[in-house]
């Protein structure tokens, strides 16, 4: 066991309520990444300021605050252009063309295992 | 006072616009007003006795002395418009304004000196209000109905969040199966919630929601899917809301009872699903060329899901044949013209 192990890649959970946040955060960490949490898009945005660790985001879309989810994909895609997003939406009417170019969409409720498989594939 | 070129009015035609239901005004061709109906007096407030000589800029307090309206009357008197259904915004100082609708026609009996023009005034102010408040309700309708459909998401959301979280942490691998079969019947719900949401008739069209659900079922529950797959063969036909859930949930139950019965020990395999229907006949099967039943009839008791897939075949008046396909099984749900009312549900083989 001399090899150095690889760090955890880091996934910034983005969700206002918090039994969906605390299960997502899990379903992260389950899959063996870290998971640091935010419950709105200006929390989010604060984060990213401080930690330039952050690999992925996976965000809600309805939250309360300055930003709705999609609009901090937009903003996050500018800003920090090689953070991979996720976005998932209780509404199915946010089409791919309203998403930044290379993030994945989810409906509510998603199953954790494609949000796995997905975040694997992303971060690979 | 007329002036001594006044032509003589025939007194019926006087009448009928004096009667008129609708407000009616009769004008010259200079624009001056040789009656009114009593409707239009009444509408809008103007003293019928003052009607007859007067120029119509004059009429009220000058409302009706629009430059357009003139221009477009006078070039309906010479013949080269007319005026049809010419919106006309009415502003009364001390009044609302009207939403009016104009028509006017030319009205000639031979006398080229005397052309009469007819302008019959429709107030259309309720009906445009009612329309928009009509449009409001509807969008109102659009946004409350969004709002619901997002938050049985969200809610949804949360019992597949908790039933996860459970599942991750139980030690138990029994208990964790049954919470992640819970999690399955849930996603499986929530996947016609989408489907409901995307349709505005309140049907579900089943190709793409039972495909969508086999691929969630797959990606789920197959660890290797070089070695085993799920294949959805389903025809065109839509369903109601109702049917739908039952049609998924039995969908979710059979292929859960597959995976997890018919490959043992890693033994490679399909499952295929189809649903095909004609008329009022249809059938919904689940088919897997896996290790097949075990033999003897009572060997394993019955669980949640084959309760599941019972109660909701009886609901949706289908009957359910299991049969050996050799390899595997197929079990089917069929539902023929007549009602199959008592029979058995084990078709014989």
């Amino acid at each position: 066991m001399n090899a150095i192990p690889k760090p955890k890649a880091v996934v910034l959970v983005v969700e206002d309520d918090g039994i969906i946040r605390m299960g997502a955060l899990d379903l992260v960490r389950r899959a063996g990444f870290e998971a640091i949490e935010a419950a709105n898009a200006d929390e989010a945005i604060k984060i990213l300021e401080l930690r330039r660790d952050i690999h992925l985001v996976f965000t809600d879309v309805e939250m309360p605050g300055t930003m709705d989810g999609l609009k901090l994909s937009h903003y996050i895609r500018e800003r920090w252009p090689p953070i991979k997003l996720i976005v998932a939406s209780g509404r199915t009417i946010i089409e791919q063309s309203q998403l930044p170019e290379g993030a994945l969409f989810y409906a509510k409720p998603y199953d954790d295992n494609d949000i796995v498989q997905s975040i694997l594939k992303m971060v690979a | 006072m007329p002036s001594l070129s006044q032509h003589i009015e025939a007194a019926s035609a006087l009448a009928i616009v004096a009667s008129s239901h609708e407000p009616l005004l009769f004008i010259s061709s200079d624009l001056t007003l040789i009656a009114a109906s009593a409707s239009f007096c009444q509408a809008f407030q103007v003293d019928p006795a003052t009607i007859p000589g007067r120029p119509l800029s004059t009429v009220g307090n000058g409302e009706w002395d629009v430059p357009q309206l003139g221009s477009l009357l006078k070039a309906t008197a010479s013949g080269s418009a007319t005026i049809e259904a010419y919106e006309f915004d009415l502003m009364r100082a001390g009044h609302p304004t009207r939403n009016l609708i104009l028509n006017a026609s030319r009205l000639e009996d031979g006398d080229e000196e005397h052309i009469r023009l007819l302008l019959a005034v429709t107030d259309v102010t309720v009906a445009r209000a009612e329309a928009v408040h009509k449009d409001e309700l509807i969008r109102e309708k659009a946004i409350l109905l969004q709002e619901v459909q997002h938050r049985v998401a969200n809610s949804l959301q949360i019992i597949a969040s908790i039933l996860m979280q459970s599942a991750r942490r139980v030690q138990n691998q029994e208990a964790r199966g049954h919470l992640q079969d819970a999690h399955h019947r849930v996603i499986s719900i929530a996947a016609v919630q989408r489907q409901l949401a995307m349709s505005s008739l309140g049907d579900v069209a089943l190709r793409p929601y039972l495909v969508q659900l086999c691929e969630s079922l797959g990606a789920s529950m197959i660890n290797d899917p070089v070695q085993l797959k799920i294949v959805a063969t389903i025809d065109d036909s839509t369903v109601g809301a109702t049917a739908s859930v039952s049609l998924g949930l039995i969908v979710t139950e059979l292929v859960i009872n597959a995976l997890k019965h018919a490959f043992p020990g890693h033994r490679p395999g399909a499952i295929e699903v189809n649903y095909r229907s004609d008329g009022k006949k249809w059938s919904l099967s689940v088919a897997d060329n896996g290790v097949g039943m075990p033999t003897g009839t009572r060997e394993v008791k019955p669980g949640l899901g084959t309760g599941i897939v019972e109660a909701l075949t009886k609901q949706i008046g289908g009957v359910i044949e299991v049969r050996d396909a050799r390899p595997g099984t197929i079990v089917a749900i069929v539902h023929d013209e007549v009602a199959v009312v008592g029979t058995a549900p084990m078709a014989a083989q």
